[in-house]
């Protein structure tokens, strides 16, 4: 009958394990579940990258597009994220226009990039007062199962760290945009905000990267963003139920070691996908997982031990879904 | 024009780079054989690769590969009936939604459910819904989402392909799986499953007569036809020969997609006990 | 034993002269043919020809079908009716919710002019119940709680402890000893260890 238990009294469930400092799914409460990154899977856009978490699933792609700069700010171009949230990764999502967690997903994440600087907005500016690079960068949920932040935001640095445009210049003669392909470019990425999140549960005990379930059990959400100096760039908790400061610390502190493994996982990755002057067609299977790395990590060990599979690059996606 | 208020917005109006490509790096579409490397006039479809189970919230889920087109689908329910109307409750409701992601296509994409996206659920709906035992599930509905990730070419006949996958992933009773298959007709020859390029590209050949393309929703083991679309303009023995062109792609893709359902069968549980 | 044979949806299995169709599968043109995807179990159930079924990791998903036992959750109530969720066919979990609603003539099978609905059960309450009919258009499922293994199995007292069952109407709360009546089902004890 355990999981009748689950099903008829899930809070009392939860409580039974948190008893024990332990999760339903056998985390410790302090305990990341397993990241998945992989970058460059979306050939038709200019940047891309499929993350996971656990199961959470999260895709960005970023498209470049050229536009007149904003009037009020002539030499910075745009960066435009949204975050959606399709009926697919979810039942609990309807089709239509973006629902509340949606809007406020992409709220944060416009916030991040304000905040931190990851990209100077200038870098993006082609000439001033007449164009510049418009950056859509479109992050999907495809499996929606908790801690939906995170996973969008790593999704975006990985995304914006693989963008690669293509040069444009002004025509003296024509007064027109000219674009070379041939000749590409990364974007300089200034800051790299990472964001671990956590779960209150009655108002004292604080688990870290919540699941689906524990989250709507939960009575308080906070996010904790910082950069690759340790400095905080956004503290996010939407109301819920009040946190001691000391935990409050220690969530930082753990926010902050969370961003080195973070860091440390996208470099390996985009180490793996460089040289990608010439994408490759993989025979039968397919280019999602051309690279991908894992990362695994209990917060609170000492000896900070990571787990970690470097893929050679032109691995199949066979690899990556064998584990699923 | 209202403003979408419920979304970080950009700037009025952007275009993409590739508008202003030079001319000359723009790609023309071989006349001879194609740039995959494939035959022109034979049914060679592009390698799939499919995949169930992946989308750990669903009840059944797929993803799908052929060539650079990638996209997923993901199934819910059966569950309570959302819109209780005068309908026959005794058979269950099946809902498509289909999705481009806004990254997926060359040009960018808009957020809001464009006019091709419903024309391909409804399409997407009426091919699916003879392969579903819609009577087992009374007061029920079931719904099928499908996102393309990345579009190169033939996403409709991958989306059938792969929702019926989903589908039968999800335990769904099924007459049949419902197999897809896209053509492009280009004159006397044709391109079976053909990629983005050759999907827009304009009439390639010099005459302009025969062209048009065809996708065909096939129940592969009972043989039969639940959804035909084609638009252009071609000749009625052309038209035949493309549809049997159709089928026998599909017939090429069931083995794989045959493996793809039976491993995920074996991955879920082991053989039960005689 | 050789391995399982597997089949997905539309596999032809074999003949009618060969096989009695159960589970998963359906029939055209006199052969039985695979509606799902899953195993392929061949039964002798001493009758004349074996039953042919399909079978997957779970039971094929089941809807709350007339007859069957169902575990549901008090959400609401009122003078007339409770409205329930149905969490479980059998013991089987539903993955998504259905409501149901179990009326004040079916809560108990006497005296059903006296019964009082909030005197049977409260909001949170897990009730076994059957199901007695689909409901038409407008109505949900309706149960019915009319025997005396089927009620209340689970209740938590207003000091938010679970009660024990004293008797087939009351209940009691082990720390504030207050009584509280239900209309309690008589069930095996092990689940009321859950």
């Amino acid at each position: 009958m355990a999981a009748g238990f689950k099903t008829a009294e899930p809070l009392e469930y939860h409580r039974s394990f948190l008893k024990e400092n332990c999760r339903p799914d056998g985390r410790e409460l302090g305990e990341f579940r397993t990241t998945t990154l992989n970058i460059g899977s979306i050939s038709t856009a200019d940047g891309s990258s499929l993350v996971k978490i656990g199961n959470t699933t999260v895709i960005c792609g970023i498209k470049g597009e050229l536009a007149s700069p904003p009037a009020d700010a002539p030499n910075k171009g745009y960066i435009v994220p949204n975050v959606d949230l399709p009926p697919l990764c979810s039942s609990r999502f309807r089709p239509g226009p973006p629902g509340e967690q949606a809007q406020a997903a992409s709220q944060f994440v416009a916030d991040v990039i304000e905040s931190s600087g990851v990209i100077q907005r200038e870098d993006l500016c082609i000439e001033k007062g007449k164009l510049c690079w418009v950056l859509y960068c479109d992050i999907m949920c495809l499996d929606y199962d908790g801690n939906l932040l995170d996973a969008c935001l790593i999704a975006l640095l990985a995304a914006l760290k693989h963008v690669w445009l293509p040069e444009v210049t002004i025509s003296k003669d024509t007064d027109l945009a000219e674009v070379n392909t041939d000749k590409k470019q990364h974007l300089s990425i200034a800051k790299h905000p990472i964001s671990s999140s956590f779960a209150v549960f009655d108002d004292s005990i604080v688990i870290v990267d919540p699941t689906a379930e524990e989250e709507s059990l939960s009575t308080a959400m906070m996010t904790v963003v910082t950069d690759e100096e340790d400095r905080l760039c956004t503290l996010h908790k939407p109301g819920g139920t009040s946190l001691s400061g000391e935990k409050l610390q220690d969530c930082i502190s753990r926010a902050v070691t969370r961003n080195r493994e973070v860091s440390k996982l996208i470099n390996t990755v985009m180490h793996s996908v460089k040289p990608q002057n010439s994408i490759q067609q993989l025979p039968l299977l397919g280019t999602l997982a051309r690279s991908s790395c894992v990362l695994t990590r209990v917060w609170e060990a000492v000896e900070r031990e990571m787990v970690e599979h470097s893929k050679p690059q032109g691995s199949s996606a066979r690899d990556l879904f064998d584990k699923l | 024009m209202p403003v979408d208020t419920k979304r970080v917005r950009g700037p009025d109006e952007s275009q993409s780079p590739l508008i202003f490509l030079p001319k000359s790096a723009q790609k023309v579409v071989p006349k001879e054989g194609r740039e995959d490397g494939r035959q022109r006039g034979q049914t060679d479809v592009r390698p799939v690769f499919a995949r169930c189970g992946l989308v750990s919230q669903a009840k059944g889920s797929a993803y799908i590969e052929a060539g650079n087109t990638k996209l997923m689908c993901s199934v819910y329910g059966p569950r309570e009936i959302e819109r209780k109307d005068e309908t026959d409750m005794k058979s269950g409701r099946l809902f498509c939604d289909f999705r481009f992601a806004p990254f997926s296509c060359q040009k960018r994409g808009a957020w809001i459910q464009g006019s091709e996206e419903k024309d391909f659920s409804l399409a997407l709906l009426e091919s699916l819904r003879p392969g579903v035992c819609l009577h087992k599930y009374p007061r029920s509905q079931i719904e099928v989402n499908v996102m393309v990730l990345e579009n190169d070419g033939s996403v409709l006949a991958h989306a059938v392909t792969c929702a019926s996958l989903a589908l039968a992933d999800a335990g769904i009773e099924m007459y049949d799986l419902v197999l897809g298959c896209s053509l492009r007709q280009d004159g006397a020859t044709y391109l079976i499953d053909p990629t983005f390029p050759e999907e827009s590209g304009s009439c390639v050949a010099d005459n302009a007569e025969n062209q048009g393309s065809v996708t065909v929703a096939l129940l592969p083991s009972l043989n039969q036809v639940s959804g035909l679309q084609s638009d252009g303009e071609m000749g009625e023995e052309t038209l035949v020969d493309a549809v049997r062109a159709c089928i026998e792609g599909c017939h090429k893709l069931y083995p794989v997609v045959q493996q793809a359902l039976i491993k995920s069968v074996r991955r879920k549980a082991p053989p039960p006990e005689n | 034993m050789s391995p399982m044979k597997l089949c997905v949806p539309g596999e032809r299995l074999c003949s009618t002269e060969d096989c009695i169709p159960g589970t998963g599968t359906y029939l055209r043109h006199g052969y039985i043919f695979a509606s799902l995807a899953g195993y392929v179990l061949r039964k002798n159930e001493g009758e004349e020809l074996p039953m042919i079924s399909v079978v997957r990791e779970t039971e094929a998903q089941l809807l709350p079908d007339v007859g069957a036992i169902v575990t549901c959750k008090v959400t609401s109530i009122n003078p007339r009716f409770a409205k329930v969720h149905i969490l479980y066919v059998g013991s089987t979990p539903l993955k998504d919710r259905f409501r149901g609603t179990i009326r004040k003539e079916d809560v108990r099978a006497t005296e059903k002019d006296k019964v009082e609905t909030y005197k049977s059960f409260r909001p949170g309450d897990i009730v076994l119940a059957k199901v007695i009919s689909l409901g038409d258009v407008q109505s949900n499922y309706l149960l019915t709680t009319a025997e005396n293994e089927l009620g209340v199995v689970v209740a938590h007292s207003e000091a938010g402890v679970q009660m024990v069952p004293i008797s087939w109407c009351e209940m009691q709360c082990p720390r504030t000893h207050a009584k509280e009546f239900r209309k309690v089902a008589r069930v095996q004890p092990e689940y009321l260890q859950a």
